[in-house]
């Protein structure tokens, strides 16, 4: 116990020097350091330096319907010849999480071709992508003589949720950081959410409108005599069209089968107009470019819709055939609407809708007054606390004080080596530290002023109060430390900063009142010899 | 130093009150379920579900001004902020779904349930922005939580406790004997009716904060509880003959001044952040100071009479896992 043999200062030594390097940049701008030296502070949680968290989650039952709606083209095609004729006829419509492919043509003898479009179906299941075995990622029955039932499996739906997430999560971020250069983050939690944190002052409702849009992109021809217009409205919808409308052009009836669609586009971009004004600029891949090019060359004065999320952005008429695929949308927009809208085309189709569960704001002014206002009650509580072990036991208590500074400084470097972040309760776990801190040191001060009490010389004194304290010191904080994981386990957001710094800071005080107390005092002891303990 | 004046020895008879200490406890767990199942705790929108919103107060931001342009009632408080900025505190629930517009009606009635909080959210956002003439920056904090996060956060939060204290069984049980667990654990449950109790009789709010802040209670509580354990353990085995009532008595008295002295400094720590830390720290604070003194108590009246009335027969065991602690310390 009272042996520091040179490793053993060294180590000391060494997880000082560590602590202290790793706090430094939370004190000193470290950017024109060598780069061997951490450049990086504690990050700050939103509480502190302000900022919007949102949590979103994908609904299942959407992904397996968009799919199944996906699938419903290919089944189509599937039960058509080359030229679009259908071979078959019939009716998908998607049900909850079924698909019903209805057969409405029967042979001369009432019987419908069930075996043969259950055949043709099944050639275009695919197997699940990643599963082991080759499951198949739908399950095509025939329901009756006459009806089919397309439906996902659950291992199927797992891996498509899967896929879903991250597909969401990478348009997220491209919606929100078109340039990728902001500091915010998008993780992942469980199989169907997602938590987006951005520091700083965003604008919460535009963030929200930029997320919830499907940004489902199609160009499709139109037909716009005021006839067939006038005869939608009055609920007789041409067959094969549909009516939609949009700010800039009224009503329209639009093809249902879009000519181009967002798959079709590589790039989009805000731009200016002729007339300076906000518009919006895409370019198409070279599939998208020769379908736009042949649609305008074969349709001539007619006009083609822009459509975005069932509102015809554009309807532009087509006057000659346009090659390069270079597109663009006029309108009236705001400079920041033009901007969303490019990055919500240039992202493409969320594969389904999200849905926000949980949204929290702090500005920036308060994550300010907070964390000024918990380091202020830190450096008060310590120094209450130091006063009070110096006024209790003297000289000892001014070891304990040391050991308590360095504690402070591991925290700090230890949150900031782990990229932990630090929340408002984190600042006060820390408080809770320092006064949980001094309790190592009392618990072994007692126990020597007891063993100096009872007759002890001051060496045997230190030694057997180290000795007797330390299964206590262990098994308080072990306790204290389960109480600290299963924070971290089950909290979340600011307890879970809370949690990492107890966690610490358990560590660091067992450290610091166990090994750098005892060592100053035993240097102390060798050092002047004292006949009697001054505690 | 002045440490020097605290007498060497006390000798308190700590247990000859434990009767009185379990009448009282038996009092405060009455007083603590009865305000609970008739006030209630006062949820916050963490566990609630709704939304609060934090405004600056200025001339033109006032409590009448914000309820005047509120789309619906809401209650609408004036509070003091961090740095001692006076604030304006609205707080409501989803508004009525007929008033969330065209686009919220076409949704699926799941979605319509998740869809509310948030829609009415921007709804008031909005609105009051137009009718104060308000930017984002205006907006010191704006919480919204659906009704399905709120339910998890609430039975998550209920699991932590249930489990930090299953494992605390667990340890204490496996450092020391049965009674202990038994007299530690029951110490616990009883802290934490307890502030629970407080807190639905001072209507507190009570979020995510305070499940970290009993948290830590019961890590504190469980800290100090270990401490007198380990000394009442020790002189057991020191003192074979001496009736187990004087033992623990002994003990406590042995361990008073450390008590005194730990509790002390904590609760200095503590009152800094009570009074400095600005009011978002204030409720889980105080929370911690409550738990200080509930704690030591515990420790005293609960958990060390359990092991009492419990009997001990520490004989059993030797005393290696003292010495295996030693071992690995060297």
């Amino acid at each position: 116990m009272l042996q520091f043999p040179p490793w053993k200062i060294s180590l000391i030594l060494g997880v000082m020097l560590w602590g202290t390097l790793m706090a430094l940049p939370n004190l000193v701008n470290m950017s024109g350091a060598p780069g061997f030296l951490p450049k990086n502070g504690v990050n700050l949680g939103l509480d502190l330096q302000g900022g919007v968290y949102l949590m979103m989650e994908i609904n299942p039952d959407e992904v397996v319907a968009n799919r199944l709606e996906v699938f419903a083209i290919d089944v189509r095609n599937a039960l058509s010849n080359k030229d679009g004729k259908p071979l078959i006829g019939h009716l998908s419509e998607v049900d909850g999480r079924t698909l019903n492919v209805r057969l409405t043509r029967p042979d001369a003898d009432g019987n419908y071709p069930i075996d043969d479009a259950v055949t043709r179906i099944r050639k275009l299941n695919g197997s699940v992508e990643g599963a082991i075995g080759g499951a198949k990622t739908y399950e095509i029955e025939a329901a009756s003589p006459q009806l089919i039932k397309v439906s996902v499996p659950a291992t199927a739906e797992e891996a498509l949720m899967k896929g879903a997430l991250a597909k969401t999560m990478t348009i997220v971020r491209r919606r929100v950081d078109p340039e990728g250069v902001s500091e915010i983050s998008i993780t992942p939690q469980g199989n169907d959410r997602i938590i987006l944190e951005a520091p700083g002052e965003p604008d919460a409702t535009r963030l929200k409108n930029l997320l919830s849009r499907d940004g489902r992109m199609t160009f499709n021809l139109v037909d716009s005599s005021p006839s067939s217009i006038a005869a939608a409205e009055a609920g007789v919808v041409k067959p094969g069209y549909h009516l939609l409308t949009g700010p800039e052009t009224g009503p329209l009836l639009v093809r249902d089968i879009p000519e181009v669609v967002g798959s079709d586009i590589a790039t989009a971009s805000q731009g200016y107009d002729d007339g300076n004004r906000p518009q919006i600029n895409f370019r198409l891949n070279g599939n998208g470019a020769s379908k736009f090019y042949q649609t305008t060359r074969l349709n001539s004065g007619k006009l083609f819709a822009i459509v975005l999320d069932g509102t015809i952005m554009s309807a532009p008429r087509i006057n000659e055939p346009i090659p390069g695929g270079s597109v663009r949308i006029t309108g009236s927009f705001t400079l920041e609407e033009a901007q969303d809208l490019a990055a919500i085309i240039e992202a493409g189709e969320m594969p389904a809708k999200v849905q926000f569960l949980d949204q929290r704001t702090v500005s920036a002014t308060l994550g300010r007054d907070s964390i000024r206002a918990g380091i202020r009650a830190s450096l008060i509580g310590l120094g209450l606390v130091a006063l009070f072990m110096i006024i209790a036991y003297g000289l000892m208590g001014c070891f304990a004080v040391a050991s308590l500074s360095a504690n402070i400084v591991l925290i700090v470097g230890g949150l900031s080596g782990l990229g932990a972040t630090l929340t408002l309760p984190g600042i006060a776990g820390i408080i809770l530290t320092i006064g949980m801190a001094v309790d190592a040191n009392v618990l072994v001060f007692e126990r020597i002023r007891e063993e100096h009490r009872a007759g002890r010389s001051p060496l045997t004194a230190v030694q057997a109060g180290y000795e007797r304290a330390l299964s206590t010191i262990l098994d308080a904080n072990i306790t204290t430390f389960i109480a600290a994981t299963i924070l971290y386990l089950l909290g979340s957001g600011p307890v879970k900063g809370f949690a990492v710094t107890l966690a610490i800071g358990i560590v660091t005080s067992v450290f610091t009142a166990f090994v750098i107390t005892r060592w100053l005092t035993v240097m102390w002891l060798k050092g002047f010899r004292p006949r009697k303990l001054a505690v | 130093m002045l440490l020097k004046y605290w007498p060497a020895t006390t000798n308190l008879k700590f247990m000859s009150l434990r009767i009185g200490g379990a009448l009282l406890s038996v009092l405060m767990i009455t007083a603590s379920i009865y305000f609970l199942a008739t006030r209630g705790l006062n949820l916050g929108v963490d566990f609630a579900g709704g939304t609060v919103m934090e405004l600056q107060q200025t001339d033109t931001v006032t409590v009448e001004s914000v309820r005047a342009a509120m789309p619906f009632p809401a209650e609408v408080n004036s509070a003091v902020g961090t740095d001692a900025r006076s604030i304006v505190v609205v707080k409501f629930g989803a508004a009525d779904p007929s008033k969330l517009g065209d686009e919220f009606a076409s949704l699926a009635p799941a979605a319509q349930a998740e869809r509310a909080q948030q829609v009415t959210n921007d709804i008031v956002a909005e609105t009051l922005k137009d009718k104060l003439g308000l930017t984002d920056e205006d907006f010191l904090r704006d919480d919204s939580v659906g009704p399905k996060v709120s339910g998890e956060l609430f039975r998550s939060g209920i699991m932590a406790l249930v489990a930090a204290l299953v494992l605390m069984l667990a340890y204490i049980w496996f450092r020391f004997e049965w009674q202990f667990s038994i007299g530690a654990v029951a110490a616990l449950a009883h802290d934490v009716i307890i502030t629970l109790g407080v807190f639905a009789l001072l209507q507190l709010e009570f979020n995510l904060t305070t499940i970290a802040a009993l948290l830590t209670i019961i890590g504190y509580s469980m800290n100090d509880t270990v401490v007198v354990f380990d000394r009442v353990r020790e002189e057991r085995r020191k003192y074979k003959k001496m009736a187990d009532r004087q033992v623990i008595d002994q003990s406590l008295n042995l361990t008073l001044s450390r008590t005194l002295l730990t509790s002390g400094t904590t609760l200095l720590a503590l009152f800094a952040i009570f009074f400095l830390g600005g009011p978002v720290l204030r409720g889980m604070s105080f929370a911690l100071i409550w738990g200080i003194f509930i704690g030591t108590y515990s420790s005293i009246f609960i958990a060390s009479a359990i092991v009492l009335s419990l009997g001990m027969d520490l004989n059993k065991k030797p005393a290696e896992d003292v010495q295996g602690f030693q071992g690995v310390s060297r």
